[in-house]
């Protein structure tokens, strides 16, 4: 072992509750719960076949007494299916056996169904996206009800929700801003949140003709070249926040009620510019309050107490920094890992997954050191 | 029809169930004898006589549990190959197993310790990578596969055909062995264990890494942390990591190690320095094994430095044997710690029912010992497994290794691995079988027999110029001789000359009618004209006396006497130019194209 990495592994015992590590066949980009003990992972190579795997996280993870007699800390691959072509986005639909995934060529959404009598994932059907970007790929979100409907778009103008079942469209923007997607995000049954790579943020209602409560787009004084977002969450104040981060590192927390003046504007310490901005994540914790994390700048996951901010926006520092992705690539290659996506575990409220583009995937449990003290 | 047969045998996936049935070229060959004896729905022993039996994956017991039951019990009496860890460290475990099945389980009917021995004298050892020839058809060869020490994987071949059988192995290396390794051997069919086929790995790092913190944090409160061990693989993996990290953190905290285990271990490791990975190979060759800053050797005659007295508070470690607590030096230190709940003991592996390990593991935590005594287990219990399986990505790096012209997945479950099916099949473009255990998988093979060419043949070949290429393949005529089962081509006159036979030459004639009023010479100029213009890779010549030749077939123009306006060619090959005679002749058939008038 290399010392960096046997002083770094030295360090995780004291910075880690726990801590696992895998190596996928190949890298991920999307990383989906399915219940609380599965995800879901896909590949994003162009060329060859990817990869569609649905993993049952360790045994000692998911038990919630007695962990000491669980020695299995394994994945197990509990369904596996093929892509011909890239996935960059997986969206699962609650209370039904299937999945919505969206890649390049950007022209339609494939949709997928896992069964119990056999371990293959299988291409169902289509949902023809009636953009013909050539690298652009349309955002995925699911209105989940008893008639699940699927929210896509690679633009504002081209955003729409078509029933999964009947295949009817039955909801569209109507509106002609060409303006490029970078996330959504449904809320409720009826409300949705979108996000611009250009940082334009809003909330839509459904049942209305198109009139978005809206930010202000970040002006040309920003330096970042895309944003993203997430609604989400819990702590002082009542409803919910969201985290808009740019690809300069620059972090912005709204108020839904008040979307044109962010309640703090943060400089986070990163590197930048972020290599890849499309990798770009920020995530709500669900289990603490005023917490989130971020990833896509480096090899690196970030953790934040975003309570601690004055909105004066100086001298922020993570609550805690992942350098597991970095420290652990036994692979040897030139180029540094860059973390692809990462994800809160929905019950354990300091579990993380996390993947990265050497194909690593790790399941960590950050110790709160301001607690010890 | 040559074929190959496996049928895995055993039912379920519990451990003692590996036993593979391999029927290659009429041979009949075991690999593995994990079955669990006594078993009701046993599938019954092969028909026919085996020809040998090979016990690869190492001294598990779910891989040669049944062994002495199968050669004493059921009377095999051919070779056991094994490598030569697994025979030095088999009859021990053998032995082991049996004192807890008889002893603590109370099973009639076992092996006897007797058994045990004589099945070993049918033991055959074997070195990696060295043909053993079973009989005068059938060799073996062992390659390394990790996992445990003297863990090997068989290769077993007979002429062409061969099949090779993994047994437990792992494609990381760890501390004290290396990653499993095999050659482009090419085997119609590669054998694989998959239980662990539908999962992803921890890393090594991690499972480690959870070792030293659950190790620490006991040490740290001042508990004391119990390790039952065998006294070969896992315990020096466990030392060495644990003397690692105690000199980076510069703990003071005693580590023991009890001697019985040293010596022993030590004994063995001497012997088999072979097996290990080339970092420990180059650490003991200059020093001890058990020559560790941190670790001290103790002796039960000594004073327990942990009896019951208070200046021994304050937590340290201690490896003892047995490894499942069911005797001896570990079970005794057990039942001292087990009343305090800041201690700990690790079980780093497998325990057989009956053992204390085995019920610790289950959850008990009230024990009966001898003389009705309950002891109540405080302490910690921790199940840690640090053993070293391929997952799905290490089964999909050895086929990429060897090279199999199918491949055959034993121990799982079907419908859970038909999207691995579907991977292997995809990516090696292979076909992929999983039998349910009891079940025959059939596999047809087309061996190949190998033949010689004469050189003189061969030379005469080259010698006419253009080599053969893909696209235009040449005829080459020769003749098969087949004596002594030997096969050689050789030239037709050699072949004649060795028969002592008269050579025979064959001509074929073949009339062809022409309508054509000149005389015969000008025919012959057309024939010679026409064949020219479209005959342009091969020879085609107009000799003084008339006649047309392409290569060395002969067409002479004649004027047969009832019809001047008739013209019959006379189209004459030998038999050599059978294909090309054929085509000239119905090419000519079809007519001279009109001469220019």
């Amino acid at each position: 072992m290399e010392p960096a990495e046997e002083d770094w592994l030295v360090e995780s015992l004291r910075l880690y509750q726990d801590f696992y590590a895998f190596d996928l066949s190949g890298a991920t980009r999307v990383l989906e719960w399915i219940d609380d003990k599965g995800v879901f992972v896909a590949g994003y190579e162009s060329l060859k076949k990817n990869e569609i795997l649905h993993l049952i996280l360790p045994l000692r993870l998911s038990v919630k007494e007695n962990q000491g007699l669980f020695p299995e800390r394994d994945f197990k691959v509990c369904h596996g299916g093929f892509s011909d072509r890239s996935v960059f986005d997986l969206k699962y639909v609650p209370d039904t056996s299937l999945l919505v995934t969206s890649g390049l060529p950007g022209c339609y959404l494939q949709v997928w169904q896992v069964t119990e009598d056999s371990d293959v994932i299988k291409a169902v059907s289509t949902i023809a996206v009636h953009e013909k970007e050539k690298s652009l790929w349309p955002r995925v979100a699911i209105f989940s009800s008893a008639a699940p409907g699927v929210l896509h778009g690679v633009r504002l103008s081209s955003l729409q929700v078509v029933d999964l079942e009947s295949q009817k469209t039955t909801y569209t923007s109507g509106v002609s801003d060409s303006e490029e997607l970078s996330s959504l995000q449904v809320l409720d049954a009826d409300t949705f949140a979108f996000c611009c790579t250009s940082g334009r943020l809003g909330l839509v209602d459904t049942r209305q003709k198109w009139a978005p409560l809206e930010t202000r787009s970040p002006g040309p004084e920003s330096s970042a070249l895309r944003w993203c977002a997430e609604v989400g969450g819990r702590g002082q104040g009542p409803g919910p926040r969201i985290a808009s981060l740019g690809s300069d590192g620059q972090l912005h927390l709204l108020d839904p009620r008040d979307l044109c003046h962010p309640v703090s504007s943060v400089q986070c310490p990163v590197s930048t510019p972020s290599p890849n901005p499309e990798l770009l994540q920020v995530t709500w914790a669900p289990g603490l309050d005023d917490c989130l994390a971020i990833s896509g700048f480096d090899g690196t996951v970030q953790v934040y107490d975003v309570s601690s901010w004055d909105g004066m926006g100086n001298g922020i520092e993570p609550l805690f920094t992942h350098r597991g992705h970095i420290f652990l690539d036994g692979k040897g290659m030139d180029t540094a890992p860059l973390v692809t996506t990462h994800t809160w575990h929905p019950c354990k409220p300091r579990t993380l997954l996390s993947a990265a583009s050497d194909a690593s995937l790790h399941v960590w449990d950050w110790v709160d050191l301001r607690a010890s003290q | 029809m040559p074929e190959i047969r496996v049928t895995p045998l055993g039912a379920g996936q519990d451990v003692g169930r590996s036993c593979i049935l391999v029927s290659i070229a009429g041979k009949n060959v075991m690999l593995d004898c994990g079955m669990h004896m006594g078993f009701s729905d046993d599938v019954s022993p092969p028909d026919g006589r085996l020809t040998c039996a090979a016990s690869s994956s190492h001294f598990h017991l779910d891989h040669c549990g049944a062994l002495p039951y199968f050669s004493e019990m059921v009377g095999y009496d051919g070779p056991i190959y094994m490598t030569h860890p697994t025979q030095a460290i088999c009859p021990i475990l053998l032995e082991d197993y049996r004192k807890i099945a008889v002893d603590k389980k109370g099973e009639a009917n076992f092996f006897t310790s007797q058994m045990i021995k004589d099945c070993m004298k049918k033991v055959v050892a074997v070195h990696l990578h060295q043909t053993v020839q079973v009989d005068d058809e059938l060799e073996i060869k062992a390659y390394y596969a990790g996992h445990v020490l003297g863990a090997a994987m068989f290769q077993i071949k007979v002429g062409s055909e061969s099949v090779v059988y993994t047994g437990d192995y792992n494609m990381t290396p760890d501390r004290h062995l290396g990653a499993a390794w095999i050659d482009k051997c090419r085997p119609n069919l590669l054998i694989t264990e998959s239980t662990y086929a539908t999962t992803i790995r921890d890393s090594k790092r991690c499972r480690e890494r959870d070792f030293l913190k659950k190790v620490h944090e006991t040490v740290e409160r001042g508990g004391k942390v119990l390790i039952p061990v065998f006294a070969l693989g896992r315990a020096q993996e466990l030392c060495i990591l644990l003397e690692t990290f105690w000199e980076r953190m510069n703990l003071k905290v005693p580590i023991y190690f009890s001697t019985g285990l040293t010596e022993k271990a030590n004994h063995y490791y001497k012997l088999f320095i072979t097996w290990t990975n080339q970092k420990i190979r180059k650490t003991f060759v200059q020093r001890n094994m058990f020559e560790f800053k941190h670790i001290k050797a103790f002796d039960r005659a000594f004073c327990c430095p942990w009896a019951p007295s208070p200046s021994t508070s304050g937590g340290h470690v201690v490896f003892a044997t047995p490894g499942m607590l069911h005797a001896g030096q570990s079970l005794q230190i057990f039942r001292k710690w087990a009343g305090n709940e800041k201690n700990m003991v690790i079980m780093p592996g497998y325990c057989v029912q009956g053992t204390v390990g085995h019920k610790i593991l289950s959850g008990q935590r009230k024990l009966e010992m001898e003389g009705r005594q309950v002891l109540e287990v405080k302490m910690q219990v921790e199940y840690m497994s640090f053993s070293a399986h391929a997952d799905a990505k290490g089964i999909m790096q050895l086929v990429g290794q060897a090279e199999p012209e199918s491949v055959l997945l034993v121990h799982g479950e079907a419908k859970k691995m038909e999207f691995l099916k579907q991977k292997i099949e995809q990516e090696f473009r292979v076909d992929c079988y999983m039998p349910a255990n009891g079940e025959t998988v059939v596999l047809p093979t087309s061996p190949s027999i190998p033949g010689g060419i004469s050189l003189g043949l061969l030379k005469r070949e080259m010698a006419q110029g253009l080599l053969p290429e893909a696209k235009r393949p040449r005829l080459l005529h020769g003749t098969l001789i087949m004596k002594d089962s030997n096969f050689r081509l050789v030239s037709s006159e050699q072949a004649l000359k060795e028969l002592g036979l008269a050579e025979h030459q064959l001509r074929f004639t073949c009339r062809v009618h022409l309508h054509d009023t000149r005389k015969e010479q000008e025919t012959a100029m057309r024939v010679y004209s026409h064949l020219k213009s479209i005959l342009k890779d091969h020879c085609v010549q107009h000799l003084p006396d008339g006649s047309v030749t392409v290569e060395s077939i002969l067409i002479q123009a004649a004027a047969p006497s009832e019809d001047p306006a008739t013209k019959v060619l006379l189209v004459s090959w030998t038999y050599q130019d059978e294909e090309l005679g054929s085509y000239l002749t119905s090419l000519l058939k079809k007519g001279l194209p009109q001469a220019p008038s």
